[in-house]
């Protein structure tokens, strides 16, 4: 169990790896990864308990269309893959605002949750737009 | 076997080597923005090294298929700009919003409810971007050989050599 106990890979070594993993992943089931298009359906989810009728109508929610698929477990998976690396080594913790950001913004919480929210945002909008 | 099971198990394998990578921290990922820790940028670099080879290669044998997106230069340079500055701003993202949170980093419960907000937003707005940057540059779904018109694996060739010569560099350069 040594290496995976170990608190980190070499980048190289991991990042081949992950790239071996898309290769099965692509000649297996034909997916390739992707994040983004779930946080659409995250949303329409969240829209659709509000307001069901707005959703059935727009033209983005039939482009991509409201479903829990192959993705949005990918996306799920990684949360549990990372929380499970984490505890073998004893890594994880929690952590409410990242050491660098302390270092140079202070250790206030709501400034750092505040700010983490307005950039989640933006990085999506621009996510999408590129299709990526 | 089940689309739902797959994804899972993919996700998982992918969470596990982005964790140990550790890829998935907000100063990992600043430092790469600020040129001063190449980690991400070694990780992401070899993952393209390793799939590009091996999915040519499967292709070229008729096992996979390829999956092209449109080069829209309107959305793809805007969406790459407004991509960038919310991620100098929060620093993960999407996939490592998640692992972040699965590694404790609770900051990116945040971040991934921002998440959800944006592609909300670009859903409402999206009739709007249809008719306007999404036809901006519309050069359709080409790749770089198809524009060279030469043989991918003089692209694939060209590519590895130059990221070899990066990572070379950045460990030169201790980065």
């Amino acid at each position: 169990m040594g290496i995976f106990q170990d608190k980190s890979w070499s980048p190289y070594t991991a990042g081949a790896l992950a790239g071996l993993l898309l290769v099965l992943s692509v000649a297996l089931t034909g997916k390739y990864f992707g994040a983004s298009t779930t946080f659409v359906r995250a949303a329409g989810y969240i829209e659709q308990a509000v307001a069901p009728e707005k959703v059935s109508g727009m033209e983005y929610f039939l482009k991509e269309k409201v479903k829990i698929d192959w993705q949005f477990l990918f996306v799920v998976g990684v949360l549990f893959g990372a929380m499970g690396a984490a505890r073998l080594s004893g890594e994880q913790r929690a952590v409410a605002v990242p050491p660098m950001w302390e270092a140079r913004f202070g250790p206030s919480r709501a400034k750092r949750w505040i700010i983490a929210f307005v950039g989640g945002s933006v990085l999506m909008f621009g996510a999408r737009l590129a299709d990526g | 076997m089940n689309e739902l099971l797959t994804g899972a198990i993919t996700g998982i394998l992918f969470g596990f080597v982005m964790q140990k990578a550790q890829v998935i921290r907000y100063d990992r990922q600043l430092g790469a923005l600020c040129l001063k820790d190449m980690t991400i940028v070694k990780f992401m670099l070899s993952t393209i090294v390793v799939a590009m080879v091996g999915i040519y290669l499967l292709f070229d044998l008729g096992f996979v298929k390829l999956s092209i997106k449109p080069a829209i230069m309107g959305a793809n340079v805007l969406g790459g700009l407004i991509f960038g500055i919310g991620w100098g701003i929060v620093g993960y993202c999407p996939a490592t919003a998640m692992g972040a949170l699965g590694e404790g980093r609770y900051d990116s419960v945040f971040a991934l409810a921002g998440m959800i907000l944006g592609a909300g937003i670009y859903a409402e707005l999206f009739p709007v971007m249809k008719s306007t940057v999404l036809t901006w540059g519309d050069y359709g779904k080409i790749t770089l050989p198809s524009v060279l018109g030469i043989n991918h694996w003089i692209v694939i060739f060209v590519v590895t050599g130059v990221f070899i010569g990066l990572f070379w560099w950045f460990e030169k350069r201790k980065l």
